[in-house]
């Protein structure tokens, strides 16, 4: 609330500036409304009560051009998932050094996808949500440096993208929330874009902390409970083996898009890997195919998830763990099994100049756990 | 649930047909400008990747504009402000000055040598140099 208070008194200090100085503001906001389509079923936030403020979300852009090449960009968003309590999304600062070479630091989006940037700006794409199978890693925003330099390379148009910083905050784990750090994150992305088609690679690296000590495994005993009883054992290697304590960890991400203006086609493919730990590597992708009537976009797509535990860790102590050890050990290894298909199908609709209305069914198949789960969504997404 | 769905989404991308009036589009720039103009470079002016000369577009309200947007930078109205806004919210690029009428894009366009701009070609006077027609 007073977070809230204190967006709001600072955007209305910050109007008035407009009339003296190069300031713009901009805004967008997402108003979205779904439901599970049965009572067992729970997917991106949504059981089977119709939801107001699960999606929907309100963000306010200010950009102010001090001149001589340098510019401040903040970006306040409240998000309905944390009761619309304001947060800056990005706040940078940038300075052009030529006219295809700029320089931000401050608070960025990670740039793992090909949508990271604005993934949040609903009006931008044609889909209700981005494909959270692809794009419900987390880690959105580090604190660093960043480095553009667009060129033409006869006609092929690019885009470099140079990262680096840390990101220092929480990620959401077994359902509850964690802290977590990756230090040194570097990165590097291609864009190449010709006519129709656009490609992008991605990579970045980074040494991953999350502190999943305090997750309750069972009524009375967290996984750090766990891994004082297995050091108490003599069993601090698999401790570590387990653990996500300053691992290696490093991010691939693929990305192809058609867009004619009349079809579009997009697929990406991503690979997320934490090593020496129990956090099983990442292998996930999509395509999505849309074809433009004039003021309507209808879609389908497809995500998969891959994500095999990594069984060998505690593989080699399925002897010697008593079982009041090996039961917990295996849980957590195994608790990140994942193998899901979902489609999805939709629509998007330019009812207004600034604004559009978007429908979208989505159906997750979940094989690890034998679950489906459906959830009907409609909203707008406008920008201002 | 779902085929029900798809009769919706099916029913929806149906329904919409609309053909605009169209009218010849002249591309204008000042008179001292020499530079030749394609329609390539022009797609590249008005989506930001090209700031070669600084574009000015007329007001969303203007019918004219939305037959811009189709002919001169080859989309729709929504799918520019959206390629637009991609470039807003993440600090890239400020889309092209908005005037509210002709006679201000004549202006313009008239009074900055580095300007780029659009008018009916019915409205065009000796104060600035067409470059380019669009029908």
């Amino acid at each position: 609330m007073r977070k809230s208070l204190v967006a709001l008194s600072l955007a209305v200090a910050v109007v008035p500036a407009t009339v003296y100085s190069n300031t713009t503001i901009n805004g967008f906001a997402s108003i979205k409304a779904g439901m599970t389509t049965g009572s067992d079923e729970q997917l991106y936030g949504y059981d089977d009560t119709p939801d107001f403020k699960n999606e929907s979300l309100i963000a306010l852009q200010v950009k102010s051009d001090l001149g001589e090449k340098l510019s401040v960009t903040a970006q306040l968003l409240g998000r309905g998932s944390d009761d619309f309590d304001v947060g800056f999304e990005w706040a940078f600062i940038s300075y052009q050094l030529a006219d295809n070479m700029t320089i931000n630091a401050g608070r960025l989006r990670t740039p793992f996808y090909k949508y990271s940037d604005f993934k949040d700006v609903g009006y931008a794409f044609d889909w209700l949500r981005v494909p959270q199978g692809v794009y419900g890693l987390g880690f959105n925003t580090i604190e660093g440096l960043t480095f553009y330099r667009t060129a033409q390379l006869g006609n092929i148009d690019s885009t470099l993208q140079l990262i680096v910083g840390r990101y220092n905050g929480d990620t959401s784990f077994g359902g509850s929330q964690v802290s977590a750090t990756i230090d040194n994150v570097a990165g590097i992305t291609l864009e190449l874009a010709k006519d129709a088609i656009s490609g992008r690679v991605a990579y970045l690296t980074g040494k991953t902390s999350v502190d999943t000590t305090p997750v309750s495994l069972a009524p009375g005993f967290t996984i750090g409970n766990l891994y004082q009883a297995l050091t108490a054992n003599g069993l601090a290697p698999l401790v570590a083996a387990i653990d996500i304590e300053d691992e290696s960890s490093n991010f691939v991400g693929v990305g192809l898009t058609y867009d004619d203006s009349n079809w579009i086609a997009v697929t990406e493919y991503t690979r997320v890997e934490v090593e020496n730990s129990f956090f099983a590597t990442q292998k996930n992708w999509y395509l999505s195919v849309g074809k433009r009537f004039n003021s309507f976009t209808p879609y389908i797509s497809f995500e998969r998830e891959d994500n095999s535990a990594n069984v060998d860790i505690y593989q080699p102590y399925t002897t010697v763990l008593p079982p009041q050890l090996l039961v917990p050990v295996q849980g957590v290894v195994m608790g990140q099994e994942r193998d899901a298909s979902t489609w999805n199908i939709g629509v998007r609709y330019d009812f207004h100049p600034a604004a559009a209305f978007k429908a979208q069914f989505s159906s997750e198949d979940n094989e690890t756990t034998g679950q489906r789960n459906g959830v009907m969504a409609f909203g707008v997404d406008l920008v201002f | 649930m779902l085929s029900r769905f798809l009769a919706i989404v099916l029913l929806l991308a149906a329904a919409g047909t609309v053909t605009p009036v169209a009218a010849d589009i002249a591309v204008i720039v000042n008179p001292a400008n020499t530079a030749t103009v394609t329609t390539d470079e022009l797609t590249r002016l008005y989506t930001g990747r090209s700031s070669a000369l600084a574009a000015v577009n007329l007001a969303e309200s203007s019918p004219l504009r939305g037959q811009f947007d189709e002919k001169g930078v080859g989309r729709s109205s929504a799918q520019l402000k959206a390629h637009w806004s991609k470039l807003v919210f993440t600090g890239k690029g400020t889309p092209p000055l908005e005037l509210a009428s002709e006679a201000a894009v004549i202006e313009h366009v008239a009074s900055n040598p580095n300007a780029i701009g659009y008018i009916a070609a019915s409205s065009v006077t000796d104060t600035v140099k067409v470059v380019l027609t669009l029908n």
